[in-house]
Parts: structure tokens; sequence; C-alpha cells
């Protein structure tokens, strides 16, 4: 059925509603780091997934080991946190969570989240080992707290390789699907065609005779 | 350590400041009878050596066919590479050759040979040899030929399109995504496909696909045309079979009458029109690279439209660049409560982005409305200025451009003999650094082009209010003060454009 323009309005209203309802509303610094791949200058360690960015008063460096991780394989994620005026490393509890990367969370919906650990200094760094056992798309999150203000950081992780041949498995059977259908259509037409012409052709030699 | 590349020195900003402040003044006091005039052209089919290659390029299809093949072969491999090889964005020839060559050199291209783009575009040919399984030129045949529906007939799907296009490409972050760039890839491959099955000729490329109508409308500031060497053989001709098609060759694929084109938006450089016309009647020009912006081109509203918000997501691509723009993205998301990829954020940012300069466009059609007295309605003032639009964007999109071409350097030997970045470990500081460093053009060569091309836009957008407030309003040469609007206009979108340029601006890899 086809929904009235109101009624299409109205519902369009309603889901912005909703969603602006269920957006956790928070004053927190908050931001989400996208990854790079880089090699670290003071190790000799195998490529790791680096992201550096600034929240708050805090310029905050994440790095995770290995930079592929793979399901059952341990990895390891370094946090570096420092106050951007005094440079002074922060000393607190930093809680380190992972949930789902799914489209729902892409569209600000919260999934849910499992504590990995809370971790504290050691060396100017935070340390948080982890140990998947399903690969997929996760988001890891690290919360601290600083001058009575929440701090959370979230960044993507990968686990296990992306599976391409379901992409191009995907690809292949919508491309056949369109093109059976459409050739199907077409022979159902010329069908038709051929009929009508002979019908046509049966009726004039009938008015000839 | 995030890398940026250095912003336009002060020097050259103030050149650019007193060009405008100079070409203001000219403004004034050159007359509303000079802006008209008609256009030059010289017919490059008549030089001697060069004339003779085009010709036989134009009129004979094994060229196009080999080129096509090969573009389709490097599509493939990007396809094949981003899916299968390694994820380090820099490595894999997937993202490097899609982002940082061909997204960013298709723009540059366009400045020379118009829409050149779509006549070898891999995903517009696979999708022909999948709907018409026949390498050469063909009569539609194995398509439903359905005609688009009424309300698709207009620029506003390719709008969206592009829209999304640029929110997945600054917002999800598929730049730095080789797998991602592989699957947009294959979902273009898709929607080229189906809407070939379905619909008569390209229809994709006629209203749906953002980049062929980015470049369409770019192209209109291209100092090349094709069109017909005389038009009276044109208008008696009969068979039109630059519009229908032979039995060999197929017909326009965007509708167009060679005899009635006065502008490229639409011409897919496909050459149809050149081999089917049985008057050999079709050539390629020179011409003034503003003409059609300035004076030939029609305004229609939907295309009006197109041209504002390609201005604005133009301007957006160089704010997203700027160091200051996760500091905005992080404040946006501590106001919403916004978390994960702060995917809401962005498109916060982007919507307001675009609503501002739309606001900003549309109060000057307003305030040029209420000063000029005149019956004009909002529409055609809206539809004839936005052609401003065009040179502004297409300005600041190069000179921004120019930045990754030239300051992001690629290893083109290295991701050719190894595509899929088998083994390799990402780039080091040290590296990029040598990237950076290693630039194609000198510093003071690539600011001079880029102010220089700032001011190109400046003046050409000048030249349209000009020219085409005389087709609006009036020749009268006294009172210009309606025109104050529309200065206005162009010049805060280019003092914005010059102010992004001179930031230091990041780097995409
Ligand atoms: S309009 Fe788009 S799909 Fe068509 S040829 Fe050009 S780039 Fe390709
Ligand atoms: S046939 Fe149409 S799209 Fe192709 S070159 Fe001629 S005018 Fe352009």
């Amino acid at each position: 059925m086809i929904m009235h323009k109101t009624n299409k309005l109205l519902f369009l209203i309603a889901l912005f509603t909703i969603e602006l309802f269920t957006l956790k509303y928070a004053h927190a610094h908050h931001v989400l780091g996208r990854p790079s791949y880089s090699l670290n200058e003071d190790s000799n360690t195998p490529p790791a997934i680096q992201m550096e960015t600034q929240i708050g008063d805090y310029l905050v460096n994440v790095m995770v080991f290995p930079a592929f991780p793979q399901p059952n394989e341990p990895g390891r994620i370094s946090f570096y946190a420092s106050h951007l005026d005094t440079a002074i490393p922060f000393d607190g509890n930093i809680t380190f969570m992972v949930s789902n990367n799914s489209w729902m969370n892409w569209l600000g919906f919260e999934s849910l989240k499992e504590k990995i650990g809370v971790q504290k200094i050691d060396d100017n760094v935070y340390r948080q080992g982890f140990l998947f056992k399903t690969e997929g798309d996760y988001i890891i999150t690290a919360e601290f707290h600083a001058g009575g203000q929440p701090y959370i950081i979230d960044f993507p992780l990968r686990i296990g390789a992306r599976a391409p041949i379901g992409a191009l498995g995907i690809t292949v059977s919508i491309l056949f699907l369109i093109l059976a259908s459409v050739s199907l259509i077409q022979r159902k037409r010329a069908m038709t065609g051929k009929i009508q012409n002979t019908h046509e052709q049966n009726n004039q030699q009938g008015k000839q005779l | 350590m995030t890398m940026t590349h250095p912003g336009l020195p002060m020097a050259w900003g103030i050149s650019v400041c007193l060009f405008m402040a100079l070409t203001t003044i000219w403004f004034f006091v050159r007359s509303n009878a000079a802006a008209v005039s008609s256009t030059r052209h010289f017919d490059l089919m008549t030089l001697p050596v060069i004339g003779s290659v085009l010709h036989y390029i134009t009129t004979h299809n094994w060229i196009l066919i080999v080129l096509k093949l090969v573009f389709a072969g490097l599509f493939l491999l990007i396809i094949w590479a981003g899916l299968f090889g390694t994820p380090i964005a820099e490595r894999n020839i997937a993202t490097v050759f899609t982002w940082n060559l061909w997204w960013s050199g298709l723009i540059v291209a366009v400045f020379f040979i118009g829409s050149a783009w779509c006549a070898v575009c891999p995903w517009n040919s696979i999708a022909r040899w999948l709907v018409h399984p026949r390498l050469s030129n063909y009569k539609f045949s194995n398509s439903l030929g359905l005609k688009v529906p009424k309300t698709l007939r207009t620029l506003w799907p390719a709008l969206w399109l592009f829209v999304g296009l640029t929110w997945l490409e600054l917002g999800f972050g598929i730049t730095t995504d080789p797998y991602a760039t592989a699957l947009l890839a294959l979902v273009m491959i898709i929607i080229t496909t189906t809407s070939m099955a379905l619909f008569e000729r390209q229809a994709f490329c006629q209203y749906f696909c953002p980049v062929g109508r980015t470049i369409g409308f770019y192209s209109q500031l291209a100092p090349v045309e094709l069109r017909p060497q005389s038009k009276d053989v044109c208008i008696n001709c009969t068979s039109l079979d630059c519009y229908y098609g032979t039995d060999k060759i197929s017909p326009c694929p965007t509708h167009q009458v060679m005899g009635r084109m006065t502008q490229n938006t639409y011409c897919l450089s496909c050459g149809n029109c050149s081999q089917s016309c049985p008057y050999d009647n079709v050539t390629w020009r020179l011409r003034p690279p503003s003409a059609e912006a300035v004076q030939d081109a029609r305004p229609h509203w939907d295309e009006a439209w197109f041209m504002v918000v390609l201005l604005a997501l133009t301007s957006f691509h160089g704010i997203t660049m700027m160091p200051f723009w996760e500091n905005w993205m992080s404040t946006i998301a501590r106001t919403i409560g916004d978390q994960g990829r702060l995917l809401v954020s962005f498109t916060i940012g982007l919507a307001l982005s675009l609503l501002l300069v739309v606001l900003v466009y549309l109060a000057a059609v307003w305030m040029t409305k209420y000063l000029c007295h005149k019956t004009t309605t909002f529409k055609s003032l809206f539809s004839q200025f936005a052609f401003i639009a065009l040179p502004l964007a297409f300005a600041y999109h190069l000179a921004h451009n120019l930045n990754h071409l030239t300051r992001e350097s690629v290893d083109i030997g290295a991701l050719l003999t190894n595509p899929l970045g088998t083994n390799t470990l990402p780039l080091t500081m040290a590296e990029k650094h040598d990237r950076m460093m290693d630039m194609v053009l000198a510093p003071n060569v690539l600011f001079g082009i880029q102010a220089g091309l700032l001011a190109f836009g400046f003046l050409i957008s000048l030249l349209v209010i000009k020219r085409r407030s005389v087709n609006l309003i009036s020749l009268d040469e006294t009172n210009q003060v309606y025109l104050l609007p529309m200065l206005l206009f162009a010049s805060v979108m280019t003092g914005a454009h010059l102010w992004l340029l001179m930031q230091p601006m990041v780097m995409r890899l």
C-alpha cells in the first residue's frame, strides 16, 4: 500500500525523534579515531594500528598489536594519554570495553558493551590484552575520568580477514539475477509480440477471404 | 602523528585579494552591453596533422575499445586488490589508484579534456558488455528499454548520490579502506548494470551517476567541445543518426541532438555521433573555457541545485581536511552524545555545511530579487545565477586536488609490481615525510597555480553575473546595485576558499 504523504512525514519525524532519544546525552569528551597503519619508530615490533587524537585536555595515542589480529590469537592495546598543556601522563584507571561494530552502531544506536578490563598506568602506558574467539568488526572503548569529566575514546578493530569471496559471490548473484530476469521478460515480450503478429495476420487473411 | 601540508603563504593570499579588488572595479566599469558577445571557436579538425589524427580517432572505434579494455582491466584489478590485498591503504593499489590518483586527477583532467573519462568509464563498459555482450558498437537490444519515470528524469538522484558518495568518502573513511573501496566498485557495477538492463540508452549516466554529472558540469568550463561543424547541415538533416543511431552505431546515450547542443553537461564523449553522422559533420573545437557557463548553457531548476550543492560539497571537502575538523566532530559528538564511528556527528556536520552555502546563496538570490524590482521570478534568478557556483567550485576543487596530486607522491612502480601489497609494511613516518617532500611541482609553482585558479574562478563568476544579469534584468548601465548580492556571494565563497587553502591540510594517506 502506498503510504500517504503526511503519514510518511509523520513516520520520518517519529523515526528522527526515536533516534534522538536513543542517543545517549552525555557531556563526555568523546572521540572516534580512525586507524592508520604505521611502524612505530621506537620499536622493531611488527606493524601496529596507530591512532593519535586530541580529546578535551588530553592527547591520546593508541596502538594495537598485531596490526591484523586473528581470532584466538592474543593481541594487545597500548594506550597513552598526556595532558595537552603540561605533557604529564594521565595517571588513574582506564576501563577498556568492547562492542560489536554493527550498522545499528554506525547510526548512533548503542550496542551492548562488554568490559575487557580496567588497567592502571605502567611505565606511562596502559596495556590491555585481548583475545577474540570470533572474527568480526568490533569497537574498542577506552574510558577514563579526569578533571571531573569523563573521556571516551572509541576505535574500530577488525578481527580476522574479511570474506572477499562473499562480496564477489553476492555481486555475481545479483548481476545474474538481474540479467536472467530481464532476459526472461524479453523472451515473454517477444512471444507475446509473435502471438499478436500471427493473430493480426490471421485476421487480415480472414478479411481478404 | 598527523602530517599536514603547508597552506598557501600570506603573500599569495594577498595577491588573490588584490586581484579580486581590481576585478571588482573592472566589473562595475565594464559596460553591460560588452558582456553580450558570441563565442569564438577553433575547429581542431582543421589543424594539419592533429586534425587528421583526431578525425581518425573519433571515427574509428577500435582505439576506444582498446582504451575501454585497459580501464576495465585496471578496474577489475582494483576490485581484486581491494578484496584480497593488504588493508594497508597506502600499499594497496585499490585505495591509492582510486583516491589518490583517479579521484584527484579526474577533476584536473576535466580542465583539459572535458568529459573524456565517461568515454572509457570502466563500470559503464562492464555494464554494457554484460547487458549487450558484444565488444564493438551495438544497437541497444538486450535491455527492457523502459523510459525512465518522469519523476526520476532530473538531476536530483545524481545530487543525492553525490552527497552519499561524499558521506562514504569523508565520513565513513572509504578512502583508507581498500576492502570498502572494492565494495563501492562492485556496487557501481551493480547499479549501472541494473539501470542499463531496465532503462533505455544510458539512463544511469544521464540522471544518476554522481561522477558523470560532476564531470559533466565541470566540463562546461573545459576548453574543448564536441559540436557540429556546420549548424546548417544539422538543420537540414532528416535522418538524425546521431540521435537515433544506425544499424552499426548506437544512438546518443544521453539523448543529445548534435545540431541543438549548446552545453557539454550531458555529453559523455563516447564518439557515437562522430561515427554515425553521415555527413561527417561532428568535430572537436577549442573555445574560451568560460563560454558555456557564462552564456551558452541553458538554466534549469534541478541543474541549478546540483551546481549549488556541488559548490557546497567542494568547500566541505576542504573543511574536513583541516586539522580543526576532528575537534568540531568531537564537539558535536559531545553535544549529542554520539559514539561509535561518529557517523551521526559527521552527518550533522555535512548537513550544516551544505545548508550554510545553500542559505547564503538563497539569501543572495532573494536580495537580488528585492533590489531589481522586476517581475523576474525567484526561480529564474536562482537557476540563472547558479552558474556562478560552477567556476567557484571548480577552481577550489582543482586547487585542493593539486595538493593531493603533487604532495602525496605515489610509488606507481611498486604498486604495479605488487598491486595487492603482499608482505608490505606500512609507511614509516620517515617515508611519509619523504613522500610529502618529494613534490611533483616546486612549492612556489604549486602556490602560484593555486592562487591563479582561485583568481580565475572569481573572474569567471563575475563574467557569469554580468552576462546572466543582462538576460534577466537589464542592460541598464547606471544602476548596477542589484548585482551586489551576487558579487558578494562570489567574494565570500572565494574568500572562504582562499582561507581554507591558506590553512595546513591533513595528508590523505
Ligand atoms: S556518467 Fe558515470 S557511469 Fe556514465 S560513463 Fe560517465 S562516469 Fe561512467
Ligand atoms: S553521442 Fe551524445 S554523448 Fe556521445 S559524444 Fe555524441 S553527443 Fe556526446
